[in-house]
């Protein structure tokens, strides 16, 4: 690797942790709009500023650096009781941030040099601290000390890890840093350099032992070791009587250190953070990783098979043993990439608060599920879909105060996000209690546009898909639909690309809930084997509640609707064998898998249930995106592809199919799905 | 950042130019190996030099010693850049044993 891609490996290494930084400092800030009293948050929003400044430093982004030093100054000013935290800092700040953000991508545009003086303009006039620059030189060193707050004595031993040099830090910049808190003595050793000819020119021999006196305690010691102290000796232990000694921070300097000090033996070491332990990893190779699991589930079913097969109970041990380890490094591998999707709702704390300003309308954003775990492929791509469904639920579907108080609802409008799992499939939702969508408008406004003929019947789902068709929503804004839909293409292109789908909800007056359904991109999941005729289908095992039998008589006794007594509760059911056109005679007795779905209980007749499985979800590819019963496939061991059942989808097809005056032929969705659907058949069946 | 290695009979010099830090150590290491080892009188030339890391401050030191050993006569010529001067003063970091010439 070139010398130059080192050094853009180690700022790529500090741009991805100072994005987290970012966004923990965004939600401190809104938290803190919230909540201006709280000491702690303005301590952690401190501390924030503080590491981007540090590390920005450390890793050659001085501008961005020096800008953040500035604000860090403001929160010192607030965190030392002589400023209060008030809408303007918050928000100054919260532009700051944006600007770090454009500085750390090295995307800042022409405009972004004068908004950050202005800003810097704006918090000056707030802090009344004239301007303000990262002391850099020894010279310039000696803080002035508040009055009131003791100088404490801190005794420092900072021997650098071996491999420390090798993240790209460099340990000679923290003692600026180490000096800007007050006097330091230090002391380097270089007694562990060795020879020339044996010196490992990427490790660091050399170990310092400080004297700091600073009115500081051990935290803002430790924050300026923060990037460094993996693998590193650091002790930071208060020197003898340092509390009540009262020297200067200068006196200190002077008194230098002539000795090791005593009572090493005594020093504590540093509790690291919980995520020192944490490492980086490109997704990239997760995504091999996880594809060499999902060759391995299927080579561990082939040997599986071929062990019933021989009925070799030699290899059927080793396969249960495979199977074992493969079940553990499968959910291992799964785990590694699943995310929760907390980090991409609380960035919108931001866009609501904004929005919220700048609309004039009062939102008070609610989360639920933000511990829902998501594979991270569909987290990234969540962001953008998320943030349109937002803005046009704020723009549009939230009323103007006066409105909602005359439609007696609460002047501050909600709205929630929400996340769950159901079954194989993730539901995200952006819900509010705005004024909905009016369907009727949308319906004639899809007419006007040719996008559905005059008489068509649609159901109010198909109305509302309306929205998300291209060219809809620009035409939209202009009319009584009041622009929903804005964006709305954007949402679909990027939901269908991750294989989900969209759903609407709305009621006049009351509000709208949009969710989105999707699937794991990549996902090996445990499922139910199940047969017809020939033709083989998985069900995923996380959403079926229990198997019972289907006979003849029964199907006699229920007049031969597709309904089931199980134990007394009615349970309508789809018979895949019709579903799929599979046209060979059924056998007397059927089985009946029942799966829980959002519609209720719901049963789904087969021939015959084979068994468990470990099933590699498999893209059906674009062909079959239409099939809304299907969502993947799989190769079983013994070569045969098993369609996944989606049972959200198939109750959902069934049930369109059977309301009563439902034009299936209006809907080029649904015809498109019948076609698609027979396609799947007939490759099931010569598989 | 260049390294640069000029011999002559009457002794050798060592021209560091820019920043040298880690990705230059490796280069560092074996032009000074080289240089002592022709035994000649070996100056470490500064002037150009803009930024030091410990990298470099650790070979540097540990051509001095090597040069005290081995009897050839070590010595840095040129003004510290601030930025290294600074730097190393805040490290409390010296670059050369007191017994090595500065000139």
């Amino acid at each position: 690797m070139s010398q130059l891609s080192n050094a853009e490996q180690f700022k790529q290494s500090f741009r991805e942790e100072a994005r987290d930084v970012l966004v923990d400092l965004e939600a401190a800030l809104l938290e803190l709009n919230e909540n201006r009293a709280n000491g702690e948050l303005v301590g952690r929003v401190f501390r924030g500023l503080h590491t981007i400044k540090g590390s920005g430093s450390m890793f050659g982004f001085e501008d961005l650096a020096a800008f953040t030093h500035n604000l860090e100054t403001a929160f010192d000013e607030v965190r030392n009781g002589r400023l209060q935290i008030g809408s303007e800092l918050i928000d100054l700040t919260l532009s700051a941030l944006d600007q770090i953000r454009a500085m750390l991508e090295e995307r800042e545009g022409p405009e972004d040099a004068a908004a950050r003086a202005e800003i810097l303009v704006n918090v000056r006039k707030l802090t009344g601290v004239a301007e303000s620059v990262p002391k850099t030189s020894a010279g310039s060193s000696v803080q002035t000390t508040p009055i009131g707050v003791a100088v404490r004595q801190w005794a420092i031993r900072f021997a650098p890890g071996p491999d420390l040099l090798l993240t790209g830090a460099d340990p000679l910049l923290l003692f600026a840093e180490l000096r800007q808190l007050g006097g330091l003595a230090v002391k380097a050793s270089l007694e562990m350099v060795p020879p020339l000819a044996e010196v490992d020119p990427e490790r660091c021999y050399v170990s310092w032992e400080m004297v700091l006196a600073a009115p500081v305690d051990s935290n803002a010691i430790h924050d300026v070791f923060i990037f460094v102290e993996d693998g590193c000796d650091l002790v930071i232990e208060p020197a003898a009587n340092s509390e009540d000694d009262a020297r200067t921070a200068r006196d200190a300097a002077a008194a230098g250190l002539k000795e090791p000090r005593a009572g090493v033996s005594g020093r504590r070491t540093y509790d690291k953070p919980d995520n020192a332990s944490s490492l980086r990893v490109p997704a990239a190779k997760l995504d091999q990783f996880v594809d060499l699991v999902g060759e391995l589930v299927t080579v561990q079913a082939r040997l599986a098979e071929l062990a019933t097969r021989n009925d070799d109970p030699e290899v059927g041990s080793v396969s249960e043993e495979l199977e074992r380890l493969t079940s553990a490094l499968r959910e291992n591998s799964m785990n590694i990439r699943m995310t929760p999707i907390r980090g991409t709702f609380e960035k919108f704390r931001r866009l609501v608060h904004d929005l919220a300003r700048d609309l004039g309308k009062d939102v008070e954003l609610t989360m639920e599920g933000a511990d829902t775990e998501l594979d991270k492929t569909v987290i990234e791509q969540l962001g953008d879909p998320l943030m349109h469904l937002i803005r046009n639920s704020m723009d549009h579907g939230i009323e103007p105060r006066e409105l909602r108080l005359a439609r007696g609802k609460r002047a501050t409008a909600k709205l929630h996000l929400s996340a769950r799992h159901s079954g194989a499939t993730v539901l995200v939702a952006v819900s509010d209690d705005g004024g909905g969508i009016n369907a009727e408008a949308v319906r004639r406004r899809a007419i006007d546009k040719g996008l559905v003929a005059a008489g068509a019947q649609l159901t109010e789902a198909e109305t509302f898909a309306l929205l998300f068709q291209p060219g809809f929503s620009t035409a939209a804004q202009v009319t009584d639909v009041s622009g929903r839909g804005v964006g709305m293409d954007v949402v679909r292109q990027r939901v269908e690309s991750l294989r989900g789908t969209i759903d609407v909800a709305s009621r006049p007056e009351l509000g709208t809930s949009v969710t989105l359904r999707l699937p794991l991109t990549l996902a090996i999941i445990d499922g139910l084997l199940l047969a017809v005729d020939d033709a083989c289908f998985v069900l995923p095992l996380a959403c079926t509640l229990e198997c019972i039998e289907l006979s003849s008589a029964d199907i006699k006794r229920a007049n031969e609707k597709h309904m089931a007594d199980v134990r007394g509760e009615i349970v309508p059911y789809v018979r895949l064998r019709e579903h799929f056109d599979i046209r060979q005679k059924k056998p007397e007795l059927e089985q009946i898998m029942v799966v829980e779905t959002a519609e209720g209980r719901f049963g789904i007749v087969v021939d015959r249930v084979l068994g468990n499985c470990q099933t590699v979800i498999k893209s059906l590819g674009r062909a079959y995106r239409h099939v809304q019963a299907v969502s993947g496939a799989t190769i079983l061991g013994n070569g045969t592809v098993a369609l996944i059942l989606d049972p959200e989808r198939l109750v959902q097809d069934a049930l369109s199919v059977r309301l009563p005056g439902h034009n299936a032929r209006a809907s080029p969705r649904a015809a498109r799905s019948g076609q698609a659907k027979a396609a799947l058949r007939r490759a099931a069946e010569s598989s | 950042m260049s390294i640069a290695l000029n011999k002559s009979e009457l002794g050798n010099v060592v021209v560091l130019e820019g920043t040298i830090d880690i990705s230059s150590a490796a280069e560092l290491k074996t032009i000074l190996l080289n240089a002592l080892g022709s035994g000649k009188e070996l100056c470490i030339s500064l002037d150009a030099a803009t930024y030091l890391d410990v990298t470099a401050v650790q070979l540097l030191w540990a051509a001095g010693k090597q040069a005290q050993i081995s009897g050839i006569a070590l010595r840095f010529s040129g003004q510290l850049s601030d930025l290294i001067s600074t730097t190393l003063a805040n490290a409390s970091l010296p670059l050369f044993q007191a017994s090595v010439i500065a000139g």
